[in-house]
This record gives structure tokens, C-alpha cells and sequence, in this order.
């Protein structure tokens, strides 16, 4: 015990399996049980997708893009179209505005869900609640496959509009599948978030204060469950948010319980969010034609999301050419990691504790790598 | 009424620096754009954090603007409470791509910055741990976000 504590640190490293830690490795220095510091290793999927971007017209460029984030495609999308159309000058119609809100609203599910069945087999030992989430998904991917075409990596939204009309006889059926999700919204509170287990594992972990949130930009649902409520979608609103009536979901814990709960208070909101996008959606044409034939103008525009795991920003600078002449990517979980590499340096964080805490951040590290 | 807390920003940053301040200016509603020396940096970006609230960092990145022969540094902050972003540029040399580092002012540049060493090779002083972060460690192909970098597949610019 007389040992100096220099020399009772070691070094765990972490992945890049992928179970538990994913495409990505983790260097972990410990003193018994206690983190010392976290050191991500991050680029095992890195494809320069800011590069491929400057190599394709505006109208392929949705197709890489999408490619970062493969359960939250259409906010990736909306975030390049959007800094697209920022630079055209020209805003979809006020239909296509609706039908992609419902399709960004499902994509937050979708991946809510999934990081909920991550976040809950890291916390306890709970593979059931892995595999609801995963059938529950299943509903929303049927109807996107009737709505785009595809299960996921939609590419339906082009600059412009969207790719095709919403059919409006799949209405019903959408509104049924929302009451019957919140059902299962319902079990999943009562199954999962007022479990003891889950409770003794998460909560007062990775304790993250507002102001070193802020401080340390943290992204999306892992800062409005420290307590601040920045959401683009109230601060700037694009699309059809600013006619459309939700809450922005804050929880002022600010620990890993929290990080959970708040995605899973985000999905009661989507669902709010969906319906009512469903029932005041207008009638009229989605999409206004742009070639990927002419020049586009000379200029900037810098465009932000909220996607599911947070702020996505795409800024695109163009030099008059037909393709863009920079364009970068700002993600969510990059950012995110930053703030679990600086955690242990705030809060105490027990080796046994990294999984709920990295899970309670839901990175997607080929966000981080693009 | 339009865009008049962003004029004030931009006048404020303008009337306390006035010869620093390359360009600034209200690029929408939300977006502003300043231009500082790069040998000021650090106190702008000092006077932006503490006095005009842009307390939030979002990422960093560079623009390779090659015909001018220079880069262009762009630092992307939110001001939580005013909820504009601020993009700060500064231009430097493209045969002597040094530039200050930003992270004694906000800490979660660390990544940012490393990223845009790794991709276009510019050095920033004073970041204290400038690794690679994104390409392999023992890459050597050079700096792949160079307009320069030759692309080896069919892609080729």
C-alpha cells in the first residue's frame, strides 16, 4: 500500500471489438478500481467522407453523408440538404417540410431505441430489453420502407424537397403504430426505468455539472440531461418546427440515469412531434426541381440539426464549381467523446461504472471517425 | 429589428478591436463571421468568451485555399444564452501553416485541432498534446484535406 501511485497505474485498453466498445479503442488508466484517465483511439472507420464530398455533385453528396450515422440517416441527410439549399437560395415546400420531420422525428426513435437496448444491456445484464427495442423498431422501419423505399439509409431527401410524396392512405396505419409504440413506451418505463437494478447502476454515475457541459461542449441529449436546454430544433427552427408544439426534454441530474432517461423522454416527444406533423401535414408539390448540372453559386452556408445524438453542423463553402469546394462535418459524438475522455477528471468513475457511463453518452463512433 | 443582436455582437467585437479585426460581419440571422491577425487570436478569442458569452465550443476546421496560397482556420462557437454562432477565422501563410492554439481558451478544441493538424498539417502552438487523431499512427501519405493530396483511386481531382 506504501507504493508510490505511479507505479500501481495500469493501463487497460479497451476494444476495438465490437461488443461493448465498438469501432473504437479505449485506453483506460486505472489505480485498482478508479479511472484515472480515458484516452479514446478513435479512425478505425474513418473514410474521409469531408473529402468524397468534395469530389461529388450536391445531389450524390446525400448518399456519403447519410453514411456516417447508419440508424440516424435522415438528420445526417437533412443537415447537408439543408446547407445545400442555404447555398441555392431556395426553401423546399411547405409539404416537404412536414414529411421530413416525420421522417426525422422516426429516425430519432429508431436510434433512441437502439441506444436504449445498448445502454440497458450495459447496465445490468439485461439482454431482454436489447431485444424489445430492436422487434419494437420494426414497425417504424416497415412504415419507412412504404414511405422511401428502404429500410434505413433512406436517401430520400434531396435539395429541394423529398424524393417522392407521402402516401396518405398509410396515415392510419402510422397513427396506429404511434399508439401502439407509446404502449410499449409505457412497459419500458415500468420494466426499466423504475428498476432497482438499473436504478443502483446508473444513477449518481458520471455526474456531468451544467457548466462543465457547457464548457466542455457536450452534444444533444447529453447536455440537456445536465440541466441545459439548447436545442436547435426551438433555437433556430428549420422545417416545420417552429409550427409544431414539443418540449424540449431537460433533466437536471446531469449523471448517467439521467443521459438514459432523457432519450427515452425524447421518444414520447417524437411521438407527440409525429402526429401532429401527420394530422396538420398540407397539401401541395414536395419538391422543387434542382439540377446537379449547373454551377453552384459562389458563397457559404452553415446549416445545424439536431440529430438524435445531438448538434450536427455541415458547412459548405463553394467556389462557384459544380461541387463543393469544403465541406465540414461537425458531429455529435465526436464532441461527446471529448467530454467522456475529460470525465474522470470531474467526477470519479469506477472501472465497473465505464460501460453504463459510455453508453449513457450513446456514441456512434463512425459519426466520430466520418 | 432584424438580426439586431447579431449587428451588436459584431459592433461590440469591432469598436474593442479595431485594428485586429480583419472583417466581421452578420452573415444571416445566427451566423457571424470575424476575421482576426492571426497574432491576436488568443485575446479576441479571450474577449469573445468572457465578455460577449460565446461560452460554448462547437469544432474547429480549415479551409485549403490554394490559388491564394493560404489556409483558413475556422473556430465554430455558440453563445448558450444569445444562441448565435460565431465563426472565427484566421488566415495564415500556406508555406508556414503555424496558427495559436485555441485550447487555454476553450478546452474542447483539443480534438478539433488535432484533427485539422492531422488532415492539413497545420501546427498549432501550444495545444498540449498535438497527436494524431483520426489516421493511422504510422501514416505517411501526407495531409489528406490539402487540395493538393492526390487521390490514388478513380476519384482522382
Amino acid at each position: 500500500m506504501s507504493e508510490e501511485p505511479s507505479k500501481r497505474v495500469m493501463r487497460i485498453s479497451w476494444g476495438p471489438q465490437h461488443p461493448m466498445s465498438g469501432q473504437i479503442r479505449i485506453l483506460v488508466d486505472t489505480d485498482g478500481e478508479r479511472v484515472l484517465n480515458i484516452i479514446p483511439d478513435l479512425g478505425f472507420t474513418h473514410r474521409a467522407i469531408e473529402k468524397i464530398l468534395e469530389n461529388r455533385n450536391v445531389v450524390q453528396g446525400v448518399v456519403p453523408v447519410e453514411r456516417m450515422v447508419m440508424v440516424d440517416t435522415a438528420n445526417n441527410a437533412l443537415a447537408y440538404v439543408r446547407a445545400v439549399e442555404e447555398l441555392l437560395g431556395i426553401e423546399p415546400p411547405k409539404r416537404a417540410q412536414y414529411i421530413r420531420v416525420i421522417i426525422c422525428e422516426v429516425c430519432r426513435i429508431l436510434s433512441h431505441l437502439y441506444g436504449f437496448g445498448l445502454g440497458a444491456e450495459s447496465g445490468g445484464g439485461y439482454p431482454a430489453v436489447f431485444l424489445w427495442s430492436t422487434a419494437d423498431r420494426e414497425p417504424f422501419l416497415d412504415l419507412m420502407e412504404r414511405i422511401t423505399g428502404t429500410r434505413w439509409s433512406y436517401s430520400f431527401f434531396v435539395p429541394g424537397g423529398v424524393y417522392r410524396d407521402f402516401p396518405d392512405k398509410i396515415k392510419d396505419k402510422f397513427l396506429k403504430t404511434l399508439s401502439y409504440f407509446e404502449k410499449r413506451l409505457e412497459t419500458y418505463r415500468r420494466a426499466w426505468f423504475e428498476n432497482k437494478i438499473f436504478e443502483a447502476r446508473a444513477k449518481n454515475v458520471g455526474v456531468l455539472k451544467p457548466e462543465d457541459a457547457i464548457r466542455l461542449g457536450a452534444a444533444g441529449p447529453s447536455l440537456r440531461s445536465s440541466g441545459v436546454s439548447l436545442d436547435v430544433r426551438k433555437n433556430e427552427p428549420y422545417e416545420a418546427y417552429d409550427e409544431i408544439d414539443f418540449k424540449v426534454v431537460t433533466l437536471p441530474e446531469g449523471d448517467s440515469y439521467a443521459r438514459l432517461f432523457a432519450r427515452y423522454l425524447e421518444m414520447v416527444e417524437s411521438v407527440k412531434i409525429i402526429r401532429q406533423a401527420i394530422e396538420n401535414m398540407p397539401s401541395g408539390p414536395y419538391r422543387k426541381s434542382v439540377s446537379p448540372f449547373k454551377r453552384l453559386p459562389k458563397g457559404e452556408a452553415y446549416a445545424r440539426v439536431e440529430a438524435a445524438r445531438g448538434e450536427l453542423g455541415v458547412h459548405i463553402i463553394s467556389d462557384g464549381g459544380f461541387k463543393p469546394y469544403r465541406v465540414k462535418i461537425t458531429s455529435p459524438t465526436l464532441r461527446n467523446l471529448y467530454v467522456l475522455s475529460q470525465l474522470p477528471k470531474i467526477s470519479d468513475i469506477l472501472l465497473a461504472d465505464l460501460p453504463v457511463i459510455m453508453y449513457s453518452f450513446d456514441p456512434w463512433y463512425l459519426d466520430a471517425d466520418r | 429589428m432584424k438580426e439586431e443582436v447579431e449587428k451588436e455582437l459584431v459592433e461590440a467585437i469591432k469598436s474593442k478591436f479595431p485594428d485586429v479585426i480583419e472583417e466581421a460581419e452578420v452573415l444571416r440571422s445566427k451566423r457571424i463571421s470575424v476575421t482576426v491577425k492571426v497574432d491576436k487570436i488568443l485575446e479576441v478569442a479571450r474577449f469573445i468568451r468572457d465578455e460577449l458569452g460565446f461560452d460554448y465550443p462547437i469544432s474547429a476546421g480549415a479551409v485549403d485555399y490554394i490559388k491564394e496560397k493560404q489556409f483558413q482556420v475556422i473556430y465554430y462557437l455558440l453563445s448558450s444564452k444569445k444562441k448565435v454562432v460565431l465563426m472565427l477565422r484566421v488566415n495564415i501563410p500556406r508555406d508556414r501553416p503555424i496558427a495559436p492554439s485555441l485550447t487555454p481558451v476553450w478546452s474542447a478544441m483539443d480534438f478539433h485541432e488535432r484533427e485539422t493538424w492531422e488532415m492539413f498539417g497545420i501546427t498549432f502552438k501550444g495545444h498540449p498534446n498535438l497527436t494524431r487523431l483520426l489516421l493511422p499512427e504510422d501514416w505517411e501519405g501526407g495531409y489528406p484535406l490539402r487540395k493538393d493530396f492526390k487521390l490514388s483511386s478513380k476519384e482522382g481531382s
